[in-house]
């Protein structure tokens, strides 16, 4: 601000200056020493008592001048010369250099992303594994679990009606033993019975045989 | 009005030329205006194309403004 | 009337050798001028070439005229296969840039281009540049892709070819050259007419009173005068991008 401020005060002092030197109407012509070309161009004037001469005359504007074509093509060859040398190059690979690195930065920053999204991955991945493991492994248990507890059930319940056939089994062979018993006993009772009635008059074989018949009508009809 | 009646009429020949140029820069003077108006309705109504626009206007004004600068150099020739 | 004498416009533009006066190489205000402009192009691409990550200073003025050139004019012009041309352009972008500035630089305060030569010098540099590129382009059929546009009925042939021969070959580089040379006299002229216009009204008398509204003209036209030092530079490489494009390309 205060460099503005004086930069200002600056520039009105010197519009100042021109207005009080404005020069006066006659103090057109400059003192200074004239170059030996305009000095002779006065005195020609002088001689033809008028400002219409050759050497007053402007030569034309549209007319090349050969010393500024030939230092125009020295200055503009050294400025290409320099341009397509070490100045457009050095630039473009300024340039260039802040692209890659920037292009290089944004892929590093990718790639750490893609590798921090991959290990996620993994490690969700893994967390997945354990657990569904896990879940197997308890099921496994409970089916190991279940499936002894079966066994053991099914073993117990065959005891069970092991014993219980072989009870009805005992049970069976003894009502058995026990009827034939009482059937040789009632046989043996009623033959020694016949033989008291009858006395002796037929031999035993037969009469064995007499009574079975007779007991198995009896069995028939019971 | 002939040149040589202008001439008789005291305009110097560096008179009809400065003349002669003004004249010729007002063609090329209602091109530029056209150009520009109709390059600026362009660049309002499409934003995004604007600096095709611009290109190209700037390209129509060399072109139409090389016509008053032609001018100009032919007054150097006849004038000055 | 006012004791008002505009210099003669030898007296404008063409300046007395420092050194070797007459001769061919004979130094003057103009030569003073290309020097101090291939100074500050070196000077430019010097200080620009480091290779900080942020650019400052002359590196981000450089890196955006480059871009600028590049962008703004090569690949808007020529696409792609003018890039082997960046060189060429952007030195012919600097040089008359630098040369014009020196129209507005205090104690210097004349653009180059507004002598001829160096307009001339460079339209028929880029004349025998945007020929040529079109020659190896297409051969000596470059004659027929530079004279018959296509689509035209063979009776119109007759007009048409003389008209673009005239208009490629002989008026091209004429209107290049004047383009430049004559926006560049015509506002030194301006800034001279204002210059004298002022330092004429500081005379002493009453009418000194006036002389601050010429200065304000000189002021204002040396702000525009900045813009088309910076535009005609901008428009003669633009110019000949656009021609080599026009030379060069297989499409029309």
């Amino acid at each position: 601000m205060r460099r503005t401020r004086l930069l200002m005060a600056a520039a009105a002092l010197v519009l100042l200056g021109f207005l009080g030197f404005a020069r006066p109407a006659a103090a057109q012509e400059s003192k200074t020493k004239l170059s030996h070309p305009a000095e002779e161009c006065i005195k020609e004037i002088e001689a033809a008592n008028s400002i219409d001469v050759d050497c007053q005359k402007a030569p034309n504007p549209l007319l090349p001048q050969a010393n500024e074509i030939l230092w125009g093509v020295v200055g503009f060859g050294v400025v290409f010369g320099f341009l397509a040398w070490k100045g457009l190059p050095g630039i473009k690979a300024g340039m260039n250099a802040r692209t890659e690195r920037i292009q290089g930065d944004l892929d590093a920053a990718e790639a750490q992303r893609t590798e921090a999204g991959t290990v996620l991955a993994e490690y969700q991945a893994q967390l997945a594994e354990a657990r569904t493991e896990s879940a197997r492994i308890i099921e496994e248990a409970r089916q190991a679990a279940d499936e002894v507890r079966s066994t053991l059930q099914a073993k117990a319940e065959s005891d069970i009606a092991e014993l219980r056939a072989k009870a009805a089994a005992d049970i069976e062979a003894a009502k058995t033993q026990a009827v034939a018993d009482l059937r040789g006993e009632v046989a043996n009772l009623a033959i020694a019975a016949a033989e008291q009635v009858v006395g002796h008059s037929l031999d035993r074989d037969t009469n064995v045989a007499l009574v079975e018949s007779f007991i198995d009508s009896v069995g028939a009809t019971s | 009005m002939s040149i040589a009646v202008l001439a008789a009429t005291g305009l110097t020949n560096k008179g009809v030329a400065a003349l002669t140029y003004g004249l010729g820069a007002i063609g090329p003077g209602i091109g530029i205006g056209y150009l520009v108006g109709q390059s600026v309705q362009a660049m309002a109504r499409q934003p995004e194309s604007a600096g095709m626009v611009r290109t190209t206007m700037f390209l129509g004004i060399a072109f139409v403004e090389a016509l008053a600068l032609i001018g100009f150099v032919v007054f150097f020739l006849a004038g000055a | 009337m006012l004791a008002l004498e505009f210099p003669p416009l030898s007296h404008i533009v063409n300046w007395p050798g420092f050194a070797g006066d007459g001769t061919l190489w004979e130094i003057n205000k103009v030569v003073l001028i290309y020097a101090f402009a291939v100074l500050f192009t070196i000077l430019l691409f010097t200080l620009g070439n480091k290779k900080r990550l942020v650019p400052t200073g002359a590196q981000n003025l450089a890196e955006m005229a480059v871009e600028f050139v590049e962008d703004g004019i090569v690949m808007e012009t020529m696409g792609k296969e003018g890039i082997k041309y960046t060189p060429y352009l952007l030195s012919l972008f600097f040089f008359i840039f630098f040369t014009n500035i020196f129209e507005v630089i205090p104690v210097i305060q004349m653009p180059a281009s507004a002598r001829i030569a160096l307009p001339m010098f460079l339209a028929l540099l880029s004349y025998v540049i945007y020929h040529g590129a079109g020659f190896k382009s297409h051969g000596f059929g470059y004659i027929k892709h530079a004279l018959v546009p296509p689509g035209v009925p063979i009776a119109l042939l007759v007009l048409v070819i003389p008209i673009e021969f005239i208009s490629k070959f002989l008026v091209q580089p004429f209107s290049h050259t004047v383009r430049l040379f004559a926006n560049l006299l015509a506002g030194h002229i301006l800034l001279v007419t204002f210059a004298v216009l002022t330092s004429g009204l500081m005379v002493g008398k009453w009418y000194a009173i006036f002389s601050p509204l010429p200065l304000l003209g000189v002021i204002f036209f040396t702000a525009f005068e900045v813009l088309v030092s910076f535009l005609q530079a901008y428009v003669f490489t633009l110019l000949t991008g656009v021609y080599i494009n026009a030379a060069q390309s297989h499409e029309h």
